[in-house]
């Protein structure tokens, strides 16, 4: 059950990232401030910490494909960030103390870097012209507060999920 | 180990000349998709709508908690604006008449304005917005083609950038492509005068009409409607309201910065307009000059005004 519940919940934000996009733009103050929601390399990166960074590799070019594919019509983009990103956190593991506010700092530092490429991506290719304070200010500042938020309120149970598995898989081999 | 270095630099390498190429062809050619991406477009946008449904029933009972907050303030000004409203629905319904006897007089059968309405559901936006799009549950077995109209009960929101059988993508108005152009009527006082939409200022969150005979009078408060003359668009579309009216930067036409009817941050459900008049490949559509009237009968091409 626990098995199929790990690639299950990483469909489910998936689909649900669109739904929350559509809140976005909202006007603040006298500025538009966008919210992006990053919900499943978030996830994917807690995978790669916590489960394993080869399996977070495969789901993140898999996921990257379908995004790339569904929403951004240029093929290569995110199927590229994505794994990119999650062997990194993998990668990390060796350094950091595991603890869940180490790896909510971490993910969210991951996700500002992702942020940061892809906004100079798209500036190279003439797709945005607005300036780097602009950028900094309505784009990556709220984006980075809603995904705090969003692991505040869900780390722990994408933990405690992949604890579940974790546990499970070493009952199956012993 | 050297050896083994070697390789996987290789590898990377390999990888990254591949990642670009994937890249540069896929920037190339973003009108139409090909055909597993067709497939895995319908596959997740069936998905996606299947979600998008309790989704949408959860922000319209935010929306209905909200407008219900503001119901007696509205009351009291949809009071006062009733009576008025009386006498122009009487207004409307004789020169709606006048109008149908006046085209049987004639032998005018078709117009610019007239089109299909088609109801789409928005089952998602781009979820970084870094291009301005959304994806409706309605495809080409609908019948919805490229460079369509699509409007929310407010006002023109954007037209159709990609086709796919079981789903579309809508280019909104606030984009961010220079290519992005629908040509508008002002509702002038005594003329109407003609301009068109080209780009948005980031900045002021408004869309920039430009083009407009420096000859002609245009002031703040008048309303922008879509002209119909760009080949696509039906006429008559409302677009947004000018708030402010300049020379542009050569100041040989002017230019005019129109606030957007429409609302293009919450959307649920939208219209996608099929104009009945032959659709000609003009500055709204893709601008490839093919003769596409000479297909059908020419008595509905040739009228270009009212």
């Amino acid at each position: 059950m626990i098995r199929f519940l790990i690639p299950f919940v990483a469909v489910a934000l998936f689909l649900l990232e669109p739904e929350f996009a559509l809140f976005s733009p909202i006007s603040w103050g006298d500025g538009v401030v966008y919210l992006v929601p990053r919900f499943v390399i978030l996830y994917l990166i807690f995978l790669s910490i916590y489960y394993s960074r080869k399996r977070a590799c495969i789901y993140g070019l898999l996921f990257g494909l379908l995004y790339d594919v569904f929403y951004i019509d240029i093929i290569g983009l995110y199927s590229f960030l994505y794994p990119l990103v999650c062997f990194i956190a993998g990668s990390s593991v060796k350094f950091i103390h595991q603890h869940l506010s180490v790896t909510t700092i971490l993910s969210l530092v991951l996700v500002a870097l992702m942020e940061l490429v892809l906004y100079y991506f798209f500036y190279f290719i003439n797709f945005t012209t607005i300036p780097f304070t602009d950028f900094l200010s309505n784009r990556l500042l709220p984006t980075m507060i809603a995904n705090l938020l969003f692991l505040i309120m869900l780390g722990w149970a994408f933990k405690y999920l992949i604890n579940a598995r974790l546990l499970q898989r070493a009952r199956d081999i012993s | 180990m050297p050896h083994f270095m070697n390789k996987k630099l290789i590898l990377l390498l390999v990888g990254m000349i591949f990642l670009v190429a994937l890249i540069s062809f896929s920037l190339r050619d973003r009108q139409n998709a090909s055909l597993p991406e067709q497939f895995i477009k319908d596959t997740v946008g069936f998905a996606q709508s299947i979600v998008a449904k309790p989704a949408n029933y959860i922000t319209g009972i935010f929306n209905n908690i909200n407008s219900l907050l503001n119901t007696y303030e509205e009351n009291k000004r949809l009071k006062m604006r009733l009576e008025d409203f009386a006498v122009l629905q009487a207004e409307v319904n004789t020169l709606q008449s006048e109008n149908e006897s006046l085209k049987e007089l004639v032998d005018k059968e078709s117009s610019l304005k007239d089109y299909d309405p088609l109801n789409a559901t928005v089952i998602a936006r781009n979820p970084d917005q870094w291009e301005e799009k959304i994806i409706l549950n309605r495809g080409s077995s609908q019948g919805v083609k490229l460079n369509m109209a699509v409007m929310s009960s407010q006002g023109l929101i954007g037209k159709i950038s990609l086709v796919t059988p079981f789903t579309s993508e809508v280019e909104l108005l606030n984009t961010n492509n220079p290519n992005y152009r629908v040509s508008a009527i002002v509702q002038g006082e005594k003329k109407d005068v003609f301009g068109l939409i080209e780009g948005y200022d980031v900045e002021r969150n408004e869309l920039i009409l430009k083009r407009i005979d420096s000859s002609f009078e245009v002031n703040v408060g008048e309303l922008v409607v879509s002209s119909g003359l760009g080949g696509i668009f039906p006429k008559g579309i409302l677009i947004g309201e000018i708030t402010e009216v300049t020379t542009d930067d050569f100041g040989l036409t002017k230019m005019a910065y129109v606030k957007p009817a429409a609302d293009f941050s919450m959307l649920e459900d939208v219209i996608i307009a099929k104009r009945n008049a032959t659709i000609i490949d003009g500055s709204d559509g893709e601008g490839t000059n093919k003769d596409l009237t000479n297909k059908t009968n020419s008595e509905s091409a040739n009228e270009g005004e009212e």
